[in-house]
């Protein structure tokens, strides 16, 4: 029964290495992904991050040289629009007319600043220019009290001293989360295009009706088939990993003020994971194709399937879900991997839980699809 | 160059702070002098690290989780199994954690500062050296954490009614003395770098980047003597050189004086509104001189109706104090004016700064003065520092407490240039009240692979006004001194003078009238 298994399984695995079009719709993902989402973070920091040299349009600078000089010292200095080499934002600083003569008095003087706070390129520099008046003003504030003989640190009753609790690895554990959801998702794709070929696409070849007449069980056809698709859902999430460790070195997140870092723990822990989720996606991608008439079918009806997990391992890594989510299978998984990620204490009962669904669910649709290939209607695609 | 706390307050105020004590802290002064007794009376409390479990803890100003920890080693080497004492440092993690093989150690000045308590401002200044190195701190024996020798006295919470002439110097020297549990001669620099020297290997960093401020360079020196095969690169900022006694400093206070007046006389602005700054400042010097002012005020803090005793002491050191920093220095001339006029409401705001902010723990100070710098003074240079105010001072205090002190001179070798060819790079303030570019110069003697660069706008430490510490972070990171251009140390960043209680910019016509006629 066992030998018998293995050729079977040995049978469909060289099946699909030869289909270049499975392995590389696999690789694809596989390699892709982690690439984009590192081409993605990087653009992301350096759109975030103010330049060094921030270029803004100053009105009626002559009103306040002091400021301006300030502002220049800080890197804040008016840019020509006429120059084009420059790069000005579009954030304008106005000073009123009556800017010297009300500081003079002792009273507020008035600047005022113009820019699109939705526009998310200009956040950070227009966060930058207010901190910069803000100690400013808190400067000459504190040297007016001075002044007049008053300690400074009157007008600051209360002093808040933050205790971040925090850890470098769970900074970085918000981005992680999203990457730990591709991966996962990677696990569904890796094998979807082998779980079509190697059932409608079996079918449409006419070499399913074939195979079933061999003297080997349904059973272990069923089985063969989803340790195969297994086989190559682990090997695409393996490779996923892989390249994310690599390239996730070279995207400067120093730059955000915490690092992200795929340990060889993590690795392990992922795969150990994701091998129920594996095996649930390949009986899940079978059953489906399966019951689709032609190859395009499976295609289209797999599509709207894979949304489901999707929509769950999104719900947890955004941290969107109600608690219940914690225990489907999926996004269990994946907060336990977001809880090792962060340094906390992984759920293990969650954990249990979702994966012995996930397996659960997993012999259950393989448990249908063995049914279903004694009917003559899905063998032959009726 | 100021920054204020990352996050955003709604008002400004919450920087208020912020933009002035920590960086007074750093300044790092050396406070060798008629300070001693007077301030060591209010000496800051030591606050104790919040330590959460052993190697976690937080710190003043700094929200995220940092290591902490401990070695204990014996308070004289020469006697391992005598007292022994703990020596704290804080690591600040680097943020890309990469081969914790290095580490950048910075070096607080005083002497008795604190490296612990300024770790925000060293955090902020060196962000970009973090980023892939650890920065090390570490609270030198007899400060901070680490067996401080504070020497706090009783019954003077009045500090604007004393007046400091009456002062007993050699009595409260003898009072701390004697609550002191420690051997005090076992707290000089020397011991010191054995301190470093074991925490570098109890946490098994390879190589260090040293970065030492004012009294910090001292320290820095010295590791480049003792143990130069540890270390990558050296940065002195605010130099101390081995061939100078620090109480020469007396000479350096007053070029900061008269900087400050030709800074104001060039400035068209200030020029204008304070025509005789040079002749008030020396007018008020010496009224005060023959007698101190007094006056009813409010007080500073509490806002209680006081008495204001405005002394010699008083007036000299808070100008002086407001020398390290360029936005404090930009309201003297103003405050000086005000003085000439008999009104020392803004000379007390400036010294109330003074009062309890140092943060120098007088008993480690005192040790190192006294066993360092006291006992190399020459007679030539005795005569020398008792021709200004602030030389003579401080012989006359030195001279009654480091009897008490007792110090054991250190050997004269103590005294040579280091030679060496670490990359090192010497940062020096122009207009530095307490290390002038000359002392950086000195330095330099025998450093065959050095750079001295000069601010030419910068008061004490370089690298907290200027681009100064991006010019450390290249040095780090490139562990050579090519390359490094000092062109962005000569940035205009001068600011305005306060012309009046109020403002920086130009007074408008109708308003200068206004002033001119209240003046009269």
């Amino acid at each position: 029964m066992m030998s018998n298994m293995m050729t079977m399984l040995r049978k469909e695995l060289i099946d699909a290495a030869r289909d270049k079009r499975s392995v590389m719709a696999g690789l694809y993902y596989a390699i892709g992904t982690p690439l984009l989402m590192c081409g993605m973070f990087m653009l992301l920091i350096g759109q975030m991050s103010s330049p060094e040299d921030l270029n803004i349009k100053i009105e009626n600078g002559e009103r306040a040289p002091d400021l301006v000089k300030y502002l220049s010292s800080q890197g804040i200095t008016h840019g020509d629009d006429q120059d084009k080499s420059l790069d000005v934002k579009d954030i304008r600083l106005i000073f009123s007319d009556d800017y010297a003569a009300q500081m003079a008095k002792g009273l507020s003087a008035e600047v005022t600043l113009v820019a699109d706070n939705s526009n998310e390129k200009l956040q950070n520099s227009i966060r930058r220019l207010e901190k910069n008046l803000q100690t400013y003003s808190a400067e000459m504030g504190s040297l007016r009290l001075i002044a007049r003989g008053i300690d400074p640190r009157v007008v600051q009753p209360i002093k808040v001293n933050v205790e971040d609790q925090a850890t470098p690895d769970s900074k970085g554990g918000v981005i992680l989360g999203v990457a730990t959801m591709t991966m996962i998702y990677a696990v569904f794709i890796s094998g979807m295009n082998l779980a079509i070929d190697t059932s409608a696409g079996e079918r449409e070849r006419n070499s399913l009706a074939l195979l079933l007449s061999h003297p080997v069980s349904t059973r272990n056809i069923v089985l063969a088939k989803v340790l195969a698709v297994t086989v190559f859902a682990m090997l695409g999430l393996l490779l996923t990993l892989i390249i994310s460790k690599l390239s996730y070195s070279f995207v400067p997140w120093q730059e955000l003020g915490f690092t992200v870092s795929i340990s060889t723990n993590f690795i392990l822990l992922m795969l150990l994971i994701g091998l129920p989720i594996a095996i649930m996606a390949a009986s899940l991608q079978l059953f489906v194709s399966f019951m689709a008439k032609t190859f395009k079918e499976a295609q289209s009806y797999l599509t709207l399937v894979l949304i489901v997990p999707m929509m769950l391992s999104m719900a947890a890594s955004y941290n969107i879900a109600p608690d219940t989510l914690q225990w489907l299978p999926v996004s269990g998984q994946q907060q336990a991997l977001i809880a090792f990620i962060k340094g906390r204490e992984i759920p293990m009962l969650q954990l249990l839980l979702s994966s012995l669904t996930t397996l659960v669910i997993a012999l259950g649709l393989t448990f249908g699809m063995e049914r279903s290939l004694k009917s003559e209607k899905i063998v032959f695609g009726l | 160059m100021f920054h204020g706390k990352p996050h955003e307050s709604e008002i400004s105020m919450a920087d208020t702070i912020t933009t002035t004590s920590p960086l007074k802290l750093l300044m790092s002064m050396i406070m060798t002098g008629f300070l001693v007794m007077s301030h060591s009376v209010f000496a800051k409390q030591d606050s104790k690290i919040g330590e959460s479990r052993a190697s976690h803890c937080y710190v003043d100003g700094l929200s995220e989780h940092l290591d902490c920890g401990f070695i204990t080693v014996p308070e004289d080497r020469a006697k391992p199994n005598g007292k022994q004492i703990d020596i704290h440092y804080v690591v600040l993690p680097a943020i890309k954690n990469s081969a914790h093989s290095e580490a950048f150690l910075a070096i607080a000045g005083g002497p008795g500062q604190s490296a612990i308590d300024n770790a925000a401002g060293f955090s902020r200044m060196f962000s970009k050296i973090r980023q892939k190195r650890d920065i090390l701190l570490i609270d030198q024996r007899g400060t901070g954490r680490s067996n401080v020798l504070n020497c706090e006295g009783e019954g003077f919470e009045g500090a604007l009614s004393i007046n400091e002439a009456d002062f007993d110097v050699a009595k409260e020297t003898q009072a701390c003395l004697d609550k002191l549990d420690a051997d005090v001669t076992q707290y000089g620099s020397l011991s010191a770098l054995e301190d470093f020297e074991a925490v570098r290997q109890h946490l098994g960093y390879q190589k260090l980047h040293l970065y030492g401020i004012s009294y910090g360079t001292r320290m820095a020196q010295l590791y480049m003597r003792q143990y130069p095969q540890v270390l990558s690169t050296v940065t002195i900022d605010g130099v101390v050189p081995m061939q100078q006694s620090v109480l020469a400093i007396g000479n350096a206070i007053n070029r900061g004086f008269e900087l400050l007046i030709q800074d104001c006389d060039e400035n068209k602005l200030c020029g204008a509104q304070f025509p005789h700054l040079e002749e008030d400042l020396y007018k008020v010097d010496a009224e005060l001189a023959l007698q101190p002012a007094i006056r009813q005020v409010n007080d500073p803090l509490t806002g209680e109706s006081t008495r204001l005793t405005m002394t010699r002491s008083k007036f000299m050191g808070a100008i002086r104090m407001a020398l390290y920093m360029p936005n404090v220095r930009a309201l003297l001339p103003h405050a000086i004016s005000e003085a000439a006029k008999g009104n020392f409401q803004p000379i007390m705001g400036l010294y109330a700064l003074t009062i309890d902010s140092t943060g120098i723990a007088m008993g480690m100070h005192a040790s190192i003065v006294c066993g360092e710098d006291w006992q190399r003074l020459t007679q030539a240079e005795r005569d020398a520092a008792n021709q200004t105010y602030f030389g003579q001072e401080m012989i006359t205090n030195f001279e009654k407490s480091c009897a008490i002190w007792n110090m054991p001179a250190v050997d004269p070798s103590f005294s040579a240039p280091i030679s060496s060819d670490i990359p090192t790079l010497a940062l020096s303030g122009q207009i530095d009240p307490a290390t002038p570019p000359s002392w950086g110069e000195l330095a330099m003697e025998k450093l065959t692979n050095a750079k001295h660069f000069i601010a030419p706008y910068a008061t004490h430490g370089v690298a907290n006004q200027s681009c100064g510490n991006d010019l450390i972070a290249q040095l780090v990171d490139s562990g050579s001194l090519e390359g490094l251009d000092k062109s962005c140390l000569d940035k205009d960043v001068r600011r305005n003078f306060y012309l009046n209680a109020s403002t920086v910019e130009a007074i408008p016509s109708t308003e200068a009238a206004v002033q001119g006629a209240s003046n009269d």
